[in-house]
Parts: C-alpha cells; sequence; structure tokens
C-alpha cells in the first residue's frame, strides 16, 4: 500500500445553512482545492446520509462533482450513519493506497434543518433495528440514556461529569469561528443553581439538553493524495497513517456487556496497529460526543484511560486544551455540532489543522500524532483514522 | 390468546436470537430459513431503562418509558416500560401490546410492568 | 366650560399589585433580572422590538407588529389594565412579555418575545408572566394564543392549555387556549421557578437603563433556497396533527 497524504482542507460553519444540499458539499471541497492549489481531482467520495429523505437529493455524489466541474472524474455517496464522514475517508484512503488513484477529494456534508426537527429524531432514530428497537420509540438520544444509566451505576460517573464534558467542549468552541454553538455554559448554570432544571431540561432520563449535541448543518472536505503530488504542492506533510473499522451487533441489547463500546475498541486498535502507534503517542484527539456520555467512554474504549476512569481523567483536567490530552479541541459534537455526514470529515479537518499549526488559539503545542473516532449508529459500526505530521 | 414475541432457534445448532437473524450468529451453517421459533419468555429484570421526552412524531404522549430486560432464558429485550418508579434489577413481567401507532399500521411489541 | 377629551378617551386603570421584581442565573452563569417596566420606560423598549419588523423567521415580523402597537397603547393611554415586563441580563434587553387583565378573573396573554436565543430566555420570562397573573394577582386563568409553531408547542401542547374556543381572544380574534390556576398548580415546579429579592447591585443594574440587546434575531443575509422549515421549524405542525386526531383540536 503507498503512503497517504491530507493536502487540503475546508469547511463551512456547522450552524443552520440555508443553501443546497450539493452547494453545502462542494463550497468546503472549493476552500480545500484552494488551500492544497489543486484544480483538478480523480475521484470525488461524498459523506452524507440524508440528502435522499430530506433534501429531495439523491445520487448526491453526481450533482456534487457537477456544480464543482470535475467531470468526468468519478464520484459516489458513501453512507455510514454518523460515521459517514470516516468512511468516506477511509474509502479515499484506499483508492490511493491501492494506486488506482492520485488525488482523491472527500466531501462530508448535510442539511439536517431543512425539516423541522421531530423530523430530524425520527430520521435519526431509522439508525435502530426496525422490528426490535424502532418500533417502540427507540431514539438515539434513549439509546445513550440507558447506556448512561449504566455507566453511572458500574462506574461512578455523574452528572456532574457529564456537565463538564458539556463546559469544556463549549469553552473550546468559542475560540472556533465555524462552531455551532458561541455561547459559554457554566455548571452552576447548566447544574447547580436552583433555576438549572429550567435551564437544562430532561431529554432522556438522565440525559438532559446540554448533554446532547445539536442539529447542525455543515460540510467539510479534506483532499488525499499520493506522497509524489504532496511532496510537489509543498504543503505541510500530514499523513494518514492509520485506519480502522469495527461493527458489533445492530441492536443494543445485543451487545454482550452493556457498558463495553467494542466496536471503538477494535476500531481503535487496528488504526494504532497501521499507524504503528500506540494511544499513549496520541497528543490530540477528536472524539464523537453525541453525547456527552460518549467522550468519557471512547477515551477510554480506544485506549486513552483504563476502562472505567475516564471520568476521573476528566476530573483532573487532563482533556481540556492545555492538559495532557485535549480531547475535542474544536468544541467536539456538542458545540461545533454534528451535521451527520460532514461530522467524521469534520473531525479530520481539525485533527490535519493541529498537525500543521494552524490551529490558531486552539493549537496543542508540537502536536505531531492526531486521532478521531467516528461513531455509526449506537456504536454499531465505527471508523477510527491515525493523523502522523511526516516533517 | 395472548400475542407472544418470537426468538429464533437454529435448526442446526439450537442457538436462540432475537431479533431475527438469516445466519446464525453461532455455527454459521444454516441456511435463513432453517429457524424454528420459540415465544421468549415474558418474566425477567430490568437492566436499564429512560424515560424519553423528546418523542418521534407517532407518540400521543408527553413522554414515554422505554428499557432493556434480561429475561429469565439469558436473553435480552428492549421494549416499553410503564412502570411509575423503575429501578436497576427490578423484577418485571412483560405483555405483548400496540405500542406505536402511524396512520395505517399498528407495531406490537413487549411492554413491561412490575411483577 | 372646555371639555377635556383625554379625560374621556383616557382608560381609567383598574389598581393592579405590582410585579416584585425575580431573578434567574441562566445556563451561560449570567443572572437575568425579570421586572415590571411603567410607561416611561416604554420608548427605550420600542427601538429596540422595531428591527424585528423585518424578521419573517418564526413570525418574529407579526409579533413585532403587535407588541409595538401595544407597547405604544400603554403608553399613551389608550388601553386598559396593560403591565409589561422586561427580562435583562446586565441591563441588556432580553424579552419583553405583556399582557392586560380582561376582568378581575381572567387575563388575557399578549406577547413573549425572546432577543437573545438559546438559553430559555422566553421560557423564563413567559413563567414569570403566568406568576403574575395566577400568583400575585391572583386570577382564575389567563387566554392565551400564539402566532408562531414555537408558542404553540411550548404552551398549548407542553402544558395541556385548555380550549376556550368560544372566547375570540383579543389578538387577532382566534380562538383562545386558557392557561387555570389548576394547570398552574399542576406545573409550579417549571413555571414557578427564579428567586426573590433581586439583589440590590443586580436591581440597580437594571433600573439604570434598558441597553440594547447585543445578539437579537435578524434577518437572513442570503434568502437562497426556499426551505421547508421556513413556517415550522420545530414539528409543531405534525403534533397539532396528532391533536387533531385526538379530537382536541
Amino acid at each position: 500500500m503507498r503512503e497517504v497524504y491530507a493536502v487540503g482542507v475546508g469547511i463551512t460553519s456547522f450552524t443552520r445553512l440555508e443553501y443546497p444540499i450539493s452547494e453545502i458539499a462542494a463550497y468546503p471541497a472549493m476552500m480545500a482545492l484552494k488551500d492544497a492549489g489543486l484544480s483538478k481531482v480523480d475521484h470525488v467520495y461524498v459523506a452524507n446520509m440524508g440528502s435522499a429523505r430530506l433534501n429531495h437529493q439523491s445520487g448526491l455524489a453526481s450533482a456534487v462533482v457537477d456544480t464543482l466541474s470535475l467531470t468526468p472524474a468519478g464520484a459516489e455517496v458513501i453512507e455510514n450513519g454518523p460515521a459517514s464522514g470516516a468512511s468516506a475517508i477511509k474509502t479515499g484512503f484506499m483508492a490511493v493506497a491501492s494506486g488506482m488513484h492520485d488525488v482523491v477529494l472527500v466531501t462530508g456534508a448535510e442539511r439536517l434543518r431543512e425539516v423541522n426537527n421531530l423530523d430530524a429524531t425520527d430520521f435519526v432514530a431509522t439508525l435502530s433495528h426496525p422490528l426490535a428497537e424502532y418500533i417502540y420509540g427507540v431514539t438515539l438520544p434513549s439509546l445513550a440514556a440507558m447506556f448512561t444509566r449504566l455507566y453511572m451505576q458500574k462506574y461512578g460517573v455523574t452528572e456532574r461529569h457529564l456537565a463538564m464534558v458539556a463546559v469544556k467542549n463549549h469553552d473550546n468552541a468559542l475560540l472556533n469561528f465555524y462552531a455551532h454553538l458561541h455561547e459559554k455554559i457554566t455548571l452552576e448554570g447548566i447544574l447547580d443553581s436552583p433555576e438549572a432544571m429550567t435551564n437544562n431540561p430532561f431529554v432522556a432520563e438522565p440525559l438532559r439538553f446540554f448533554d446532547c449535541c445539536p442539529v447542525s448543518d455543515g460540510g467539510a472536505s479534506v483532499i488525499l493524495t499520493s506522497a509524489e503530488v504532496a511532496k510537489k504542492l509543498k504543503k505541510p506533510m500530514v499523513r494518514l497513517a492509520g485506519v480502522g473499522q469495527a461493527t458489533d451487533s445492530h441492536c443494543v441489547h445485543e451487545r454482550a456487556e452493556p457498558t463495553d463500546l467494542l466496536a471503538v475498541r477494535g476500531a481503535a486498535a487496528q488504526a494504532f496497529k497501521m499507524a504503528g502507534v500506540t494511544p499513549g503517542d496520541v497528543d490530540v484527539a477528536e472524539l464523537h460526543d453525541a453525547f456527552t456520555i460518549l467522550e468519557i467512554a471512547e477515551s477510554e474504549e480506544v485506549g486513552f484511560f483504563k476502562k472505567g476512569q475516564g471520568h476521573l481523567a476528566l476530573e483532573r483536567g487532563e482533556t481540556r486544551l492545555g492538559g495532557k490530552l485535549p480531547i475535542n479541541t474544536s468544541g467536539g459534537l456538542k458545540a461545533k455540532g454534528h451535521p451527520v455526514g460532514a461530522t467524521g470529515v469534520g473531525q479530520a479537518h481539525e485533527i490535519i489543522l493541529q498537525l500543521r499549526g494552524e490551529a490558531e488559539k486552539r493549537q496543542v503545542k508540537d502536536a505531531k500524532i492526531g486521532f478521531t473516532c467516528n461513531f455509526g449508529g449506537f456504536g454499531n459500526n465505527v471508523v477510527c483514522l491515525v493523523f502522523k505530521r511526516e516533517d | 390468546m395472548a400475542l407472544e414475541i418470537y426468538a429464533y432457534k437454529c435448526k442446526k445448532c439450537g442457538q436462540l436470537h432475537y431479533p431475527f437473524r438469516m445466519v446464525c450468529k453461532k455455527c454459521g451453517k444454516n441456511e435463513f430459513f432453517e429457524f424454528d421459533t420459540v415465544p421468549l419468555p415474558k418474566k425477567g429484570k430490568l437492566l436499564t431503562f429512560t424515560t424519553v421526552h423528546n418523542l418521534p412524531p407517532d407518540f400521543n404522549v408527553a413522554k414515554l418509558g422505554l428499557g432493556i430486560v434480561e429475561l429469565e432464558n439469558g436473553m435480552r429485550i428492549t421494549g416499553q416500560v410503564k412502570i411509575p418508579h423503575p429501578k436497576l434489577g427490578m423484577a418485571v413481567i412483560g405483555k405483548v401490546e400496540i405500542v406505536r401507532e402511524a396512520e395505517y399500521s399498528k407495531n406490537y411489541g413487549m411492554v413491561f410492568y412490575p411483577a | 366650560m372646555a371639555i377635556d377629551v383625554e379625560k374621556i378617551l383616557r382608560p381609567i386603570d383598574n389598581p393592579i399589585p405590582p410585579f416584585p421584581a425575580k431573578y434567574m442565573m441562566l445556563a451561560g452563569g449570567e443572572e437575568m433580572v425579570i421586572r415590571q417596566v411603567s410607561r416611561e420606560d416604554i420608548p427605550d423598549i420600542l427601538c429596540h422590538v422595531e428591527p424585528l419588523l423585518h424578521v419573517e423567521r418564526d413570525y418574529y415580523d407579526v409579533v413585532a407588529a403587535r407588541l409595538i402597537s401595544e407597547l405604544l397603547a400603554y403608553y399613551r393611554y389608550r388601553v386598559q389594565d396593560e403591565y409589561v415586563l422586561v427580562a435583562q441580563i446586565k441591563g441588556e434587553l432580553v424579552a419583553v412579555v405583556n399582557g392586560r387583565l380582561l376582568n378581575k378573573d381572567v387575563g388575557m396573554s399578549y406577547h413573549t418575545v425572546a432577543l437573545r436565543r438559546g438559553l430559555r430566555v422566553g421560557a423564563h420570562a413567559f413563567a414569570a408572566k403566568m406568576e403574575y397573573h395566577l400568583d400575585i394577582i391572583g386570577q382564575k386563568e389567563v387566554l392565551i394564543v400564539a402566532e408562531s409553531p414555537i408558542g404553540f408547542r411550548r404552551w398549548m401542547i407542553e402544558y395541556g392549555l385548555e380550549k376556550r374556543f368560544n372566547m375570540a381572544h383579543e389578538l387577532g380574534g382566534v380562538p383562545s387556549w386558557a392557561l387555570t390556576k389548576a394547570l398552574f398548580d399542576k406545573a409550579r415546579e417549571t413555571l414557578v421557578v427564579g428567586r426573590r429579592p433581586v439583589p440590590k447591585h443586580l436591581l440597580e443594574k437594571a433600573q439604570a437603563a434598558i441597553l440594547p440587546p447585543t445578539d437579537p434575531p435578524k434577518a437572513p443575509a442570503d434568502l437562497l433556497a426556499a426551505t421547508r422549515s421556513l413556517y415550522d421549524s420545530t414539528g409543531t405542525a405534525l403534533m397539532a396533527q396528532r391533536w387533531k386526531q385526538e379530537g382536541r383540536l
């Protein structure tokens, strides 16, 4: 397999965007092409989950490749639920690593806010098992809530720890121009004060409003090339060194151990093995905190902390900006936003900026190895990526 | 006549599955219709639960109880939970009722009550 | 003998107890003061409501147009028994709520406008208004209507308001809904929040001046693609459909 480099990145604001879905995918792609200094690509992968159902646009990749005037390059949509972004990057990686293409554009986009939020909730709920979960009214927050309750009982994670993740990520997002939420929140305001229960009502007990990510629109793009092309472009040499993926049972109730996320464990292990590094080598990470509990659980399953001790590391401040291992410097899904198809590419965008030294006020000093975890469904299909700065 | 929810028993090795899968997860040697149906037991203990406040459009209520129950035979099922003050590990008993109704469809599923 | 026309045209307000100011902490840790304003303060509020006349999203334009008329009428003595409450954070105006008393027992809720989004400011302000009618003034019920789907969802559906469809509401003459004392008592935990008395420094800052909102709703910069969510971004139409099937609508 050849080495694959990320040479261009682009992103839109993750907010409410009133543009057609193909333009939400194309705009950051234009920025990525400009960033790389390229005007043609060999192939385009578009990561998206709902364009056919929510935005009346199927075959999104064909629309995107045309609006960018990149025809006759081939193009496909890659759909893997919330892990579509990282899956598209993985597919682009394979295209370049195999020698089939030299320059691949990966762009993720989603426009959830074209429909009202009840329809958006129902759409995301279709990730669950149609006969054993969906018919009961199971939504993604309800699955996360049942998982959280067990995590609280088994490992002593409390509401306070969940709120600390939200506060940390909101603080990081204040430094990120493209984040959805630029809202400072405090533990007192969302948990301690007498009015906290009105400020932070339950969504699915025990998860509250500020434990769940917002509904966002947005797009992000990355350009992957072979080593020769990357060297000619004179960009910082950021290599996509490791890619891993694993699946688990579709129904959450069939998981062997209800508090384990085996797909995260397996995907991360694969990615680290391919990259030839260990979790301890990672300088900065973007984890999939669609619900605050997931940042804690994933930080353990990928290997940063021992199982059941992620919340203790959070307490010690190890995962905040300036700590030993900053997690979600972009604001994470909680504050940066979660446009489902774009999220995985957005995570890669943040890591690439960090490794290039271009993360401005969010910069982690001397970041050389970065990691992302993109969580599909409720933990039944996870893709992890490891990036390395090589020069 | 009480309604049942069925588990699928592999005709080759006897492994029980809920929900349905095409290939036996233990022996992998069956062909997809080589399953017997076996009704799931109704008694179990409440493994975890939640009360959902933000519901999809089909639901007529302000909030809904959901839970995962570990049944007597070790298998697990997701269902609705109609228990006013649920506790982790409590004994529950299930009944098959209508759990979701849209315009032209009625979905039947397991609803759990205190045992 | 000259006739003083103003004496004929001006309504004589019934005496009503004033709203005792309260304060609460919001999600961001800031403290918000909700207090009653008098006629002299109205011009300071009007100028901040005017820009909303051009924001179509979520019916801000209709609400702003009606609110301006209500505030002006209050200011110029052409409405009976109206009150106006404002919510301020560090003096900055973040919400305006108003209403009036139809009679001793029945209140007529007018508007609830939040000038800062995302912090449940509107929820706190609406709750304060209900507390005023039902707890402080001691009325039996408040008639409410909603112009935007967000309002309908938050009040009619969430609190399960009763139908009073025989009574035309003053906002557009549409059928009214009512929050009765019984419903209010049931939802007391969510509806009666906030603390009293307001600490001196907070109250003084709020009373000193009504400062302009820093992040008010604005018309979108680009009117490109039409979106289905323009008229109902919260899914209220679907919930209302369900209510229709239940016969509640």
